[in-house]
Order: structure tokens, then C-alpha cells, then sequence
């Protein structure tokens, strides 16, 4: 589904990522860990575009997609929740997840003078779909609360709202769990399994919570200094002497 | 006067207001569209009317033609590509005197016509700025209400994550450029015959500084922000006149007062009167929100 070959990203002299090749299957949960600064979250922006890699080829169902820019990849299907809280803090939680929708007719100004019943169907729908979102979510009050008033936490549910709701084949989820209460943790890492199983999603997660990591997923990357330092079943990895090391510290 | 600054108005909010782009060129649009219909209707003897499809037109491709370089920029550099539009523009209409005659002007600008019906006191420009302006709100509202309108102000709030949703930040960014063109083009076809004489500095900078202090004032964002902004802006000097101060003093003081209202604003109101959205973000990146 997903493959990175041997892709190098330098910043100055940091080397974020160092040679990295990763290869994430279809129908399956994946997460990639290791400590702060290994280069996890500069994996995600150069999938999805907003970083060129120095070297190295990305590939996206098969098709090569390194370089291409970050809106025709997330058309490609690929979709993202950052580690750092972005919403459209003006703009209503409805809002927020009305704008997801791929193919919306009303994103063309002269649809809405000269198509407007076309624009109105599909704004319905919409607004059903991004209720149900909203609600799976708990934050079915917050209809009309602009994003930016919201919590840490409620808006990181947001973000994942809106995430589903532009119904991407593959999701690269940043440390989705950071801030969120283990309810609403489970509440969603079963949803995670649903459109996995059901729907035949990919998801890939960088994740600091191990009991997270153990109950989901089907392969773990484990990365230091910008470089996959081991991977295989979550059971193996965390076993792991380098993995104990690196999150204890010793 | 009134309809015409609304208009005008209407169409930089939804740069300014929905997007957060501050264009130093909206008197470019405004001039633009004056000129073409002033000069199609002495030079060709055109009805008002029909120079108005020109007028527009002409403008929104000019729009594009601005949009596409300015809008590669970032922030402070995209302010001064379009004051060098603005600036370049503005010597065009001063220099090419064998169409515009540079600073004489264009005079005689006939009157507009109807079925023989001709629109001349100052009550009948008002009713035919009162259709137009009203035109423009439907087509802003409209806008307002569309999910395009809803995707320009997330480009605003934060175009990373638009652009991770697979939206073309360019692309709706350009269309609100030219829509913008098109209805300030149209309040500029306005004015010429309504004064009946244009010259360059008519449209100079301090024109669209005068279109961004109504914003900054009346509010970004919405519909209601230029028509209160249009409103107080224009009573000032309405005030000054009937405070019976001399009309040489007052031209100073109101330039004072409204810069005076534009510091006092962007300090204590950034969103302006009715606004949405915080100004002092793209104004002064150091401010607080
Ligand atoms: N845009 C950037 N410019 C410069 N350095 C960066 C940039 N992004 C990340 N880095 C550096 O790359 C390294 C990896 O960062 P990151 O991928 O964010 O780590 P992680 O997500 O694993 O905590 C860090 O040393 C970080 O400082
Ligand atoms: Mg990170």
C-alpha cells in the first residue's frame, strides 16, 4: 500500500531521517514509536508532501508520489492528523468537518448561482454525515462553538473527526491518544479496528502509549536518531533491549 | 458615493476578510473599471450598460494577472507586490496619455441610458447604485453561505491543514481575487459617470488605503462589516462639514482622524466593529490576539 525506499531527509546537519524504508500493508494497523526527535513525525510530512525527501522514492499504491505537492497526495486518499492541534479555529466544529468532504460542487463559486440545487444535496448529506461525526466524537453540543474555544483535548477529537470525515483510504495518525481520556481513547481505537476490518482502511500510528501499541497493532517500526532500529510484532519490538533502553532512559 | 464604497467594500473584504490577504491594488480594479467604461462609452459611444460585461471582464482577468505573481508571496512580500501593481497601474493611467491623457483626465463622461430614460440627478444614481450594490451583497452572501466561502476562511486559518485535505489553497485563493476584480470593477464603472470626470488620482494608493480602513473599521468577514464601515467612514466628513470647519482644514483632519481610527482599532478591535477575524495577525505578527 505504502512504501518509503531508502529515504533520507537532512536538516542541516540534523539527519532526521537517515536511510529509512518502510513498508506498510493494506487492512493493517501500524505504528511507528521511539523517542522524541528520532524523526517520526518527519516520516508523516514527507508522505503526505509537505517535505521533499533528499533521497529515496515514496511510493502510494504503487504508484511513485515522491515530490508531488500535499493536496494531490491527500487526494490520492491519504489523510492526516497532526501532532500539534490544528483546527480552523474561526470556523464552527460543524464547520470544520463540513469542510472534509472530498468532490464538494460548492467549492465552485458559479455551482452556487447556477447549480444551486446540486450544491444544497450535497451540503445535506453532508451535514448529516458531519452530525453523525460529531456525535460519534461526543461533541454533538459543540455544533456552533468556533473550534478555537475548544479544549485540548475535544479538539484533538475534532481533528480526528474531521479526519474521517474526508474518508481517506490511509491514515497517518500523530500521537492520537496525547491528551484524550481513556474512554474516549478505547472509544476510538475501536473505531480504528472498524474501518480497518470493515472498510479495509490502513492506518498508521505513532504512538507513546504501549497498551495502545499492544492492543492494535500488526507491525511496529521502532526508530532512534532518524533511523529504523528494529521492527516486527509489537510482542517482539517491545521486548526488545534497545526499545527498554530508549524509553526508560538507561 | 455610499453604494459605490460599499461595493468596493464588499469586494476587498473578501480578500482581506475571508482569506487575511492585505491588497494594497483595489483601487487598481476600482480604476481599471472606470477607464474601460468611461473610455468605451466616448470613444465608441457605447451605452453604460453594455461597457459594464467589459468593464468587469477586463478586470477580473487583471485580477488574475495580479493574483497569479502576488500570491506566490508570503505575507509582508505579497503587501508590496501589489503596492508595485498598485504603483505600476497607477503610472500606466498617468503616463499612457494617448488613451487615458494622463493627469487631464477624461471629461464629458455621458450620463447612463436606458431606453431613453436617463440616469443624471443625483436621487436616480442613487437608485441605480442602490441595484447594483444590492447585486453585489447577493453575490457576496451567496458567497458567505457556500461551502467556497467556508473554504476561503479555513485557507485562512490555517492553509496547511486545508492544503492536507486535498484543497487547492491557489486555486480558491486566485477565484476570490478575480471574483473581487469583477464587483470593484463594476462600483468603478459607477463613479465615472456619477462624477463625470476621472483622472489618476482618483485611484491612487491612498484610495485603497481609504477601501482598507473600511474593513479594518466596519469589520472582516461577513457582510455586515462594510456596510457599518462604509457608513461611519463616510459620515466623518459629513461631520466635519457640519461643524462648519473649513473645507481646506478638514481634508487634513479627516486623513488624521482616519488614521487615528485605524491605530485605534487594530489595537482594541482587530476584527474591526462586526468582524470575524483578528486583522493584527497579518497587520503586526508580533501582536497578541
Ligand atoms: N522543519 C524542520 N526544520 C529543522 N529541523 C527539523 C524540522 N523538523 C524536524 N526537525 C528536526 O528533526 C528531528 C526529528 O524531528 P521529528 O520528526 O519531529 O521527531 P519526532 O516526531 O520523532 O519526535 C529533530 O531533531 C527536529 O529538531
Ligand atoms: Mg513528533
Amino acid at each position: 500500500m505504502l512504501r518509503l525506499d531508502h529515504v533520507t531527509k537532512h536538516f542541516g546537519g540534523v539527519k532526521a531521517v537517515d536511510d529509512v524504508s518502510l513498508c506498510f500493508k493494506e487492512r493493517e494497523i501500524s505504528a511507528i514509536i521511539g523517542p522524541n526527535g528520532a524523526g517520526k513525525t518527519t516520516i508523516f510530512n514527507l508522505i503526505n508532501g509537505f517535505l521533499r525527501p533528499d533521497s529515496g522514492e515514496i511510493l502510494f499504491k504503487t504508484k511513485p508520489i515522491t515530490g508531488l505537492p500535499p493536496r494531490r497526495i491527500a487526494s490520492c486518499g491519504m489523510g492526516r492528523m497532526f501532532q500539534d492541534n490544528r483546527n480552523f479555529g474561526t470556523l464552527t466544529c460543524l464547520e470544520n468537518i463540513l469542510l472534509a468532504k472530498k468532490g464538494n460542487p460548492g467549492e465552485n463559486p458559479l455551482n452556487s448561482f447556477f447549480a444551486p440545487g446540486k450544491v444544497r444535496r450535497f451540503e445535506n448529506s453532508n451535514l448529516k454525515d458531519a452530525r453523525k461525526w460529531l456525535d460519534f466524537v461526543d461533541l454533538p453540543n459543540m455544533e456552533n462553538v468556533p473550534a478555537g474555544n475548544l479544549s485540548y483535548g475535544q479538539q484533538k477529537l475534532l481533528a480526528f473527526a474531521r479526519l474521517m470525515a474526508a474518508e481517506p483510504e490511509f491514515l497517518l495518525l500523530d500521537e492520537p491518544s496525547a491528551g484524550v481520556n481513556p474512554t474516549m481513547i478505547g472509544h476510538i481505537l475501536n473505531l480504528i479496528k472498524r474501518i480497518v476490518n470493515d472498510e479495509g482502511k490502513t492506518v498508521v500510528l505513532i504512538e507513546h502509549d504501549m497498551s495502545v501499541i499492544l492492543k492494535v497493532t500488526d507491525l511496529v517500526y521502532f526508530m532512534d536518531d532518524g533511523r529504523v532500529r528494529t521492527f516486527g510484532t509489537p510482542e517482539d519490538v517491545l521486548a526488545d533491549k534497545r526499545v527498554h533502553e530508549a524509553y526508560l532512559g538507561i | 458615493m455610499f453604494e459605490i464604497y460599499l461595493m468596493l467594500g464588499l469586494s476587498l473584504n473578501l480578500l482581506l476578510g475571508y482569506l487575511g490577504l492585505l491588497s494594497l491594488a483595489h483601487a487598481v480594479f476600482y480604476g481599471v473599471g472606470a477607464y474601460i467604461s468611461a473610455l468605451l462609452m466616448i470613444r465608441l459611444g457605447m451605452n453604460f450598460f453594455f461597457t459594464l460585461p467589459f468593464s468587469a471582464l477586463g478586470c477580473m482577468v487583471l485580477a488574475l494577472i495580479i493574483a497569479l505573481p502576488s500570491l506566490r508571496l508570503k505575507d509582508d512580500y505579497f503587501m508590496l507586490a501589489t503596492l508595485a501593481f498598485q504603483s505600476l497601474v497607477f503610472s500606466i493611467f498617468y503616463n499612457w496619455t494617448s488613451v487615458t491623457r494622463g493627469p487631464y483626465g477624461i471629461t464629458g463622461i455621458p450620463s447612463p441610458q436606458l431606453f431613453g430614460y436617463k440616469v443624471s440627478e443625483i436621487w436616480q444614481f442613487c437608485v441605480l447604485g442602490f441595484i447594483f450594490s444590492a447585486a453585489a451583497i447577493y453575490v457576496c452572501k451567496k458567497i458567505h453561505a457556500s461551502p467556497f466561502g467556508r473554504t476561503l476562511k479555513a485557507i485562512r486559518d490555517d492553509e496547511l491543514l486545508a492544503v492536507s485535505l486535498g484543497k487547492n489553497a491557489a486555486k480558491f485563493k486566485v477565484s476570490a481575487f478575480v471574483i473581487a476584480g469583477g464587483i470593484a470593477a463594476i462600483a468603478g464603472a459607477m463613479i465615472a459617470p456619477y462624477i463625470s470626470y476621472i483622472d489618476p488620482t482618483c485611484f491612487a494608493l491612498d484610495e485603497s488605503f481609504f477601501i482598507i480602513t473600511i474593513i479594518v473599521i466596519g469589520g472582516t468577514g461577513n457582510l455586515k462589516g462594510p456596510v457599518i464601515g462604509t457608513f461611519l467612514i463616510l459620515l466623518i466628513p459629513e461631520i466635519l462639514r457640519f461643524l462648519s470647519i473649513p473645507d481646506a482644514a478638514a481634508a487634513n483632519i479627516r486623513q488624521i482622524i482616519y488614521g487615528l481610527l485605524l491605530i485605534l482599532m487594530l489595537r482594541l478591535r482587530p476584527q474591526g466593529i462586526l468582524g470575524e477575524y483578528g486583522l493584527n495577525k497579518i497587520l503586526s505578527p508580533y501582536a497578541q490576539t
